[in-house]
């Protein structure tokens, strides 16, 4: 029988791998940035719980610190660039909506794949959870393939941190509080950096279309 | 306490600099200060080591005999780069090309690149391993778009993206070799000594996968092929001082998570899979880089090209192991200073030129007669031209895996050799006849070829003689890995 926690980590995974399927479904940056905030927020959830049953306070505090980056600056500065660039809808794709669909079929179904079977090995009673965190991952790194917009691609990227975040919670690898705080720190200053290049993209190429930069193959 | 005033010197170095009155002389001085002290402080840790076998702090921050090697060459080229940075900064401001505050940005991302590389080497967790090395994308980023154009942007741009999502793949193959550490309840700071510690525990298959995500990420900082897209462009768009880092330290940087993460997985599942993943990645990464120097029609490019075949021959080297370590480890050292003369000398040549064209560059030897020797040297030692070192190493590379993988070793000799013939093609057209266009003969200056010419002696010195003190180390440092 499958024990309440297992089917609860699952349900949570669940959330997020939908999470990012309608990242890749949806034409609107605000719909795009409202999923991440929505998928870090069950991060910081799943993190919350943890430091409860730990009774962690430094774990407490590296809760609120994601929450913080996750759920309020990042989205805080994603929403500043659509505002002060009025960018409404997201890039288009490099490929068509079936073509989207059946390639994220088909990693999800690698994830969960003969291959990937003996990784469930480091969490056996929540195996379904853990490949599901690997599809996220896989179906994340192809959102910044997929994705012509600079946003997109930012926002793939913190995604996939949020994957490997939910495969490491899973699979109960989390390290020192010192550590998820310096990693924390690295996220928000990559959010920072990430979004000046973006403002400087939207000002050098008009646009924040990244299939519009193509200095580099004139040259 | 040495380790603590290595990491603290850029620190301050770093605070001066956004304290400093904006002016070229106080960023450089400081500039050129701290990374003296750098290289003093590293000069008194790889003293230690050698006594010693290990120093450290606190069991934070350790440093071994492959830390001491990578310490050193990232003083030296640090201190020439600084150096060098003063020179090329003051000519392109009279240039009017940059202006004093993007100088100042660029010596306060200067001292912040310096010291998330010294962390990276320092520090005994690899967690922390893998936030340094991100601070290096973080920091190097803005110097990549320095001249603020779109092609820059575009560079900077691509090598944001790439690096962070191949470093996080980088994160999550490290989770995975942490897991026999974790679930032995282990509490306190992973290090990379329990990490060995536990080696034995991880499955086989596990330890497998976290290997080649390590790989994956760390490979892709390495410049492995076919992670290596964002190279040519951020080394083409960098001001040169910064490719030279990017190049013949950066690399090694990357390559030291790489072994260390190898060392444990070899205790895991044997020497096999690790060695022929690296002799895989390292042959495509010659092949790659061998047909684009050929078809180059840019000379940093060619540079950065250059560099991806490197990483590719040191690739080989710790994948066929034994001697091959060894020699793969010499190497780097000889790698990382020839680049540098390499990338300074093309700084001097699009200073003069204002183009980084092949075509555009003609009578190098007339216009730039110190430079161009000192390119010509460069040349001869990228290419493993007889007598200079890295003919040495890279013969002892491929005598170390003919016996076991002889089809690799004829393939690695043969684009070798097209690389040589690709770099002789497009420096002999650079070397010679007229320039379109009218260029005032003569150097821009000593701050621009002195640290060139030093670096060049000490490059031809160490190709003849090697201190005790440096073999000691490799030999060391080739054991453990």
């Amino acid at each position: 029988m499958i024990s309440i926690a297992s089917q609860f980590l699952f349900f949570i995974e669940t959330l997020l791998f939908i999470s990012v399927i309608f990242m890749h479904l949806t034409r609107k940056n605000f719909t795009a940035i409202f999923l991440y905030a929505a998928q870090a927020l069950i991060i910081s959830i799943a993190l919350f719980y943890s430091s409860l049953r730990e009774a962690s306070l430094l774990l407490l505090v590296v809760t609120i610190i994601t929450f913080l980056v996750k759920v309020v600056i990042a989205p805080y500065f994603f929403f500043g660039l659509i505002k002060k660039h009025r960018l409404q809808f997201s890039a288009s794709t490099y490929l068509n909506g079936p073509t989207t669909l059946i390639i994220l079929a088909l990693l999800t179904a690698f994830s969960y794949s003969y291959f990937f079977q003996p990784l469930t090995s480091l969490a056996p009673d929540d195996g379904n959870a853990l490949l599901l965190a690997m599809g996220m991952m896989f179906i994340s790194i192809f959102l910044i393939v997929n994705r012509k917009g600079v946003l997109s691609q930012m926002i793939g990227i913190l995604s996939l941190e949020n994957a490997i975040v939910s495969f490491v919670y899973i699979a109960r690898l989390e390290t020192t509080a010192g550590s998820q705080l310096g990693i924390l720190f690295n996220i928000l200053i990559w959010i920072i950096i990430a979004t000046v290049f973006a403002s400087m993209i939207y000002r050098h190429f008009g646009s924040l279309d990244a299939s519009a930069m193509r200095h580099l193959k004139e040259e | 306490m040495n380790l603590f005033l290595i990491v603290a010197i850029p620190i301050s170095a770093f605070i001066a600099s956004f304290l400093a009155k904006k002016n070229l002389r106080t960023l450089g001085a400081i500039a050129i200060c701290a990374s003296f002290f750098e290289l003093l402080g590293t000069f008194a840790v790889v003293l230690s080591v050698i006594q010693n076998g290990t120093y450290s702090l606190n069991g934070y921050l350790a440093v071994d005999a492959l830390g001491a090697i990578l310490m050193m060459i990232l003083a030296v080229v640090g201190m020439m780069a600084s150096w060098y940075s003063v020179g090329y900064l003051k000519i392109e401001m009279e240039k009017k090309i940059v202006g004093i505050s993007r100088v100042r940005q660029y010596f306060i991302l200067l001292h912040l690149f310096i010291l998330a590389m010294f962390f990276a080497i320092m520090t005994t967790s690899p967690i922390f391993m893998w936030i340094a090395i991100e601070a290096t994308t973080l920091s190097t980023a803005f110097l990549i778009s320095f001249y603020n154009k779109p092609s820059a942007i575009e560079a900077a741009w691509k090598y944001l993206i790439i690096n962070s999502v191949g470093l996080l793949l980088g994160f999550f193959g490290t989770f995975l070799f942490l897991y026999p550490t974790v679930h032995s309840e282990f509490t306190g700071i992973i290090s990379w000594q329990t990490l060995l510690l536990n080696a034995s525990a991880l499955d086989p298959f596990i330890a497998k996968t976290a290997f080649v995500f390590v790989l994956i990420g760390f490979g892709t900082k390495v410049g492995l092929v076919p992670m290596h897209t964002w190279r040519p462009d951020a080394y083409s768009k960098a001001p040169t001082p910064i490719s030279s880092l990017l190049s013949g330290v950066l690399l090694n940087v990357a390559f030291l998570a790489i072994l260390r993460f190898k060392a444990v997985v070899d205790i895991a599942i044997g020497q096999e899979f690790s060695g022929d993943l690296l002799i895989f990645f390292g042959l495509l990464s010659i092949a790659v880089a061998a047909f684009s120097i050929f078809g180059q029609k840019n000379y940093k490019r060619m540079l950065a090209y250059s560099s991806i075949e490197h990483a590719g021959i040191m690739s080989l080297g710790f994948g066929f192991g034994g001697a091959g370590t060894f020699a793969a480890l010499l190497h780097m050292i000889y790698h990382s200073l020839a680049k540098s003369i390499m990338f300074f000398s093309a700084g001097n040549i699009f200073l003069k030129y204002s183009s980084t064209k092949i075509k555009n560059i003609k009578g190098l030897l007339s216009v730039l007669p110190i430079t161009s020797i000192l390119f010509i040297i460069g040349f001869l030692v990228i290419t493993g031209i007889p007598p200079f070192g890295i003919f040495i190493t890279e013969f002892s590379i491929l005598a170390a895996g003919i016996q076991a993988h002889p089809v690799a070793v004829i393939l690695a000799l043969s684009l070798l050799a097209l690389v040589f013939v690709g770099f002789l093609r497009h420096i002999s057209s650079m070397m010679f006849g007229e320039n379109e266009k009218p260029v005032t003969n003569g150097e821009d200056g000593l701050w621009i070829t002195f640290p060139i010419i030093l670096l060049a002696t000490f490059l031809i010195l160490l190709s003849f003689y090697i201190p005790t003190a440096i073999q000691l180390l490799l030999r060391s440092a080739a054991i453990s890995y």
